[in-house]
């Protein structure tokens, strides 16, 4: 498996609580953009890929046919032939109907909204630019266009935020049809506004795994498996991109800021848009190449965020090598016995309870 | 040696006595214009506190009214009862005693405590009422009081503003025709007392001394009494207040000497130095040996710095004879040293010297007396450490060190104070009303309440009216209980203290709570709980973290996530382990201030 994610590094305004790289869409920058990006691409042409995400940022403020020439640079660039999914994520204000339907031209079969909550106040008190009317309006727009997967975003731990409230979304968003739910918690990251001012209202720690909790449990009510830390699915409806991430698989990351697993090295693009104009093809920093043990453990990490599937040691000695894998395994081993991993004599797996303190445990993962 | 005047100025603190001596220096011209107040104070701790903490001397060439010429030797010591020690020392190398009087403060306890001291040594005094520039003076009250309190005869006494410079004059007039000269000789063979001395990284161990009798100079051979050592002069000279090197030093002369003494071991404040050629020269005796009373154990922040710490120590204790240091090791801070001090405010200053000389960042723990414990089987132990206390079965009974204090405060404080004495377990003894608005209280005190506050208390319950001295009269029994921290079932050996049964819990209880908000969440409940024997008399319970989720691998950014990891990874590092709870160093240092 090998993936290709695109980074479009617009927003309309940048969120309360976040700290993704993104600039406003102005004039001409998206040409630009688009421009740049294919330079980038001829680095790597020839590629496969299995699965395709363009992320954000906001991709559906590239507009129609902003959408419909990058992926036809795509198509140019890299053989995408065997592709199996290929995911635009986009945001309630700019998924119109054109939009939705280039992307469905464009071979796109898999929608994720960025719809974070139904509770109108709650997406003000971020500095959300959509309402919920359009949110839900939007989905059910994808639905009804038919693509194979529709997925929704949703936040934990907003201002103000109740079950009550979080619930009405879930339910929303179930009846609407969903077939996957990203679930995350709020973090103040810092430098942010909300880091910066947060609210009196912000739900503590422990409110956020109260609600997480209450969440998980009313998903797994609705047929959705929780399989891994923050994503949820119906049985089929996996995103395969993101599963090829937690697998230790490889994928190449174009645009600003994107992050890219090729050959054994972990790169990122700078974080900067004007730079990226001038110099598209050589824009690689913090280049990463980790000591086979290291490696090995990094990919034990990755993949106990898998809850469902879990880490099978087997996996490792075959990548890595019986040597490079035994310390790890010992150290495994040890958390299984004072009961931070479930071991069902195959695979090593997150004990429910532990998925939100699961830092601790990958620290020791990771390290000696 | 006729023209040599040896001679300190003693006072209670803020009484005025650094500015005196700033005064003296610019009228007899040694320090012709002194643009930074205090001269003296050269710490940075001084100046910023108003304090003198270190006795330092200088040599003024002084030409009095009578046409002779004269060198003034004057020693400056400090005010605050814990450093009595240094105000003894100073004493022995003087004959004379300016006993200085802030006119709007009248006497207080250090003024009586020190004159005291040097009506003990033999010393005499020139009472002197400073300040009476001040609209606030009540110069004939104080006059009063020094008759009342300290028998000194009203027309003795001189009145001078040390600020203004007025009298300044006439009062070293007085020192010369008041004060007797040295009554030593040349003659006799050399011996000399070390009042101070430091460490100068270039030329050594630089001892202050007065010398008594004989001559020194460059070239000679001298022997450390004490212990035997012989060492070859390589300078003498004098204070100006800089060393200013001169040929000789003579019988009567105050001044120091250097002698590449490297090995600061070999050579303490208190020392005789006479000749190697006359081995049998008496030592110089009554010189006040000091006492630690108060005790605590000192850790690097950073354990690898424990060297460090160990030279840091060594050399301070060169400056400072009266410190007491024996090494100590604690399971919550590892290697250390517990240190015996005189009392609260040298513990207090001798952590922030330690600190700020020689660059250390400590954690100080809680204060503690020196208990003597009687077991069971008759025998009897001296311990100065909680930690260290027998199981209560091995404990016939515990016996803790009782001061008397001398308390001088104005009537209308009288009730509060007397109030403030009985709940800390004060013993009255005596009351005396010396003039119409002074009152001296003489209580028992158990010295541990006087380290747990008390004399911050009576500051505040006197509007700061209050002062106090005190001296240690003998051990006591009581009914005295270890109480132990426990996290998570580990004693925290660095928390344990000793208190009264009756307050015992309580305290037991008010750590616990403090404690509970600095030790972080874990992934597991952590009890904090406060034990005497096997019983818990206190517990709070940090319930378990529930969220730690750091960084979403947004976009596939695995990196940024590993590196966050190990970020985390690295802080932990700093943590201290107690069993398997891990207490950021910051945790004890801010309990430890909070106790404090």
């Amino acid at each position: 498996m090998r993936g290709l994610y695109v980074h479009v590094p617009f927003c309309v305004k940048k969120c309360s609580y976040c700290d993704f790289y993104s600039v406003p869409a102005q004039n001409g920058l998206v040409d630009l953009y688009i421009q740049a990006l294919m330079v980038e691409c001829h680095s790597y042409l020839g590629l496969s890929f299995d699965t395709l995400y363009v992320g954000g940022g906001t991709p559906s403020l590239l507009g129609a046919d902003n959408l419909i020439r990058l992926i036809d640079g795509l198509h140019h660039a890299f053989d995408l032939s065997d592709l199996v999914e290929a995911t635009v994520e986009v945001n309630p204000e700019s998924a119109t109907v054109r939009l939705l339907e280039a992307a469905k031209a464009s071979g796109i079969n898999r929608i994720s909204v960025g719809v974070q909550s139904l509770s109108q106040q709650e997406l003000e008190k971020v500095g959300r630019v959509h309402t919920a009317v359009q949110a839900i309006e939007v989905v059910g727009r994808a639905k009804k266009l038919g693509f194979r997967t529709v997925s929704a975003d949703l936040m934990i731990g907003l201002p103000g935020q109740k079950w009550e409230m979080l619930r009405a979304s879930l339910e929303a968003l179930i009846s609407l049809g969903i077939d996957h739910l990203s679930l995350y918690c709020l973090s103040l990251e810092h430098g942010t506004p909300l880091a910066l001012d947060p609210p009196a209202d912000l739900p503590s720690d422990d409110m956020q795994a109260d609600l997480f909790d209450r969440a998980s449990q009313f998903l797994d009510r609705h047929a959705f498996v929780h399989y891994e830390i923050s994503n949820f699915a119906l049985g089929g409806h996996e995103c395969l991109h993101n599963l090829n991430y937690w697998r230790g698989g490889e994928y190449l990351g174009l645009g600003p800021a994107a992050a890219s697993h090729l050959g054994g090295r972990r790169f990122r693009n700078r974080s900067d848009l004007h730079a990226y104009f001038d110099t598209p093809a050589h824009f690689v920093e913090d280049v990463e190449e980790l000591k086979i043990k290291d490696k090995a453990a990094e990919e034990a990490m990755l993949r106990l965020r898998l809850l469902s599937e879990g880490l099978n040691p087997n996996d490792l000695v075959k990548r890595f090598g019986q040597e490079n894998v035994n310390g790890l395994v010992g150290r495994l081993n040890e958390m299984a016995r004072v009961g931070d991993l479930l071991f069902d004599g195959l695979s090593y797996r997150l004990a429910p309870s532990k998925v939100l303190t699961s830092n601790w445990i990958f620290t020791r993962v990771l390290f000696d | 040696m006729e023209n040599i005047r040896n001679f300190c100025i003693i006072a209670h603190i803020d009484h005025g006595k650094s500015t005196l001596a700033d005064r003296i220096l610019e009228l007899t011209g040694v320090m012709p214009t002194i643009s930074n107040e205090q001269v003296l104070d050269s710490m940075d701790l001084e100046r910023e506190r108003g304090i003198t903490i270190k006795a330092k001397s200088v040599r003024i060439p002084y030409k009095s009214r009578n046409g002779k010429d004269y060198i003034l030797n004057l020693i400056d010591t400090p005010g605050h009862v814990d450093f009595n020690y240094e105000v003894s020392r100073s004493l022995k190398a003087c004959e004379g005693a300016i006993l200085l009087v802030d006119a709007s403060q009248g006497v207080e306890a250090q003024t009586i405590a020190n004159a005291y001291l040097a009506i003990e040594a033999g010393l005499e005094i020139i009472p002197v009422i400073n300040k009476i520039d001040l609209t606030s003076a009540m110069i004939e009250e104080c006059r009063l009081q020094l008759e009342e309190l300290l028998d000194i005869p009203g027309e003795d006494v001189l009145l001078i503003s040390g600020r203004k410079g007025t009298g300044v004059i006439d009062l070293l007039e007085a020192v010369v025709a008041r004060m007797p000269p040295p009554g030593s000789s040349n003659e006799e063979p050399l011996r000399c007392l070390i009042f101070d001395s430091y460490y100068d990284a270039y030329r050594g161990v630089i001892p202050h001394i007065r010398v008594f009798s004989g001559s020194l100079g460059p070239g000679a051979k001298i022997m450390v009494k004490s212990t035997g050592k012989i060492f070859e002069v390589e300078e003498v000279g004098y204070f100006s207040p800089q060393l200013t090197p001169g040929n000789i030093l003579k019988a009567g002369d105050v001044g120091y000497f250097g002698a590449s003494i490297k090995d600061v071991g070999t050579i303490h404040v208190g020392d005789t130095i006479i000749s190697p050629d006359h081995p049998q020269t008496p030592t110089i005796e009554g010189f006040r040996q000091s006492q630690p009373m108060v005790f605590c154990g000192i850790y690097p922040i950073d354990s690898s710095d424990y060297g460090k710490l160990t030279m840091a120590l060594e050399k301070f204790r060169l400056n400072d004879s009266s410190i007491a240091y024996e090494k100590e090791s604690s399971a919550a801070l590892g290697h250390g040293y517990r240190l015996g001090f005189l009392g609260m405010l040298h513990m207090e200053i001798t952590l922030e010297r330690l600190k700020r000389e020689y660059g250390q960042e400590l954690i100080a723990t809680m204060p503690s007396v020196v208990y003597k414990v009687v077991l069971t089987n008759g025998e009897a132990q001296m311990i100065d450490n909680p930690s260290k206390f027998p199981e209560p079965q091995y404990i016939d009974h515990i016996e803790e060190p009782i001061i008397m204090a001398r308390i001088i405060v104005p009537e209308d404080y009288v009730g509060p104070c007397m109030e403030l004495s009985e709940s800390r377990r004060g013993k009255f003894i005596n009351m005396e009303h010396s003039s119409r608005r002074r009152t001296l209280l003489t209580y028992h005190f158990p010295l541990a309440e006087i380290i747990a506050g008390y004399y911050d208390k009576l500051k505040s319950v006197s509007r700061g009216y209050a002062g106090m001295d005190y001296d240690f009269v003998g051990y006591r029994a009581d009914d005295l209980v270890k109480v132990d921290i426990l996290i998570k079932d580990n004693k925290v050996d660095a928390l344990s203290f000793i208190a009264n049964r009756s307050s015992a819990v309580t305290r037991g209880r008010a750590l616990v709570q403090k404690l509970r908000k600095l030790v972080p969440r874990h992934q597991f409940e952590i009890p904090i709980q406060a034990a005497i024997g096997k019983k818990i008399v206190a517990r709070e319970d940090i319930a378990p973290i529930r969220k730690d989720v750091i960084a979403k691998c947004y976009g596939g950014d695995i990196t940024r996530k590993r590196k966050l990891l190990e970020k985390q990874k690295e802080g932990k590092k700093r943590m201290k382990m107690v069993g398997s709870v891990e207490v950021p160093q910051e945790a004890f240092l801010l309990l430890l201030r909070m106790e404090q």
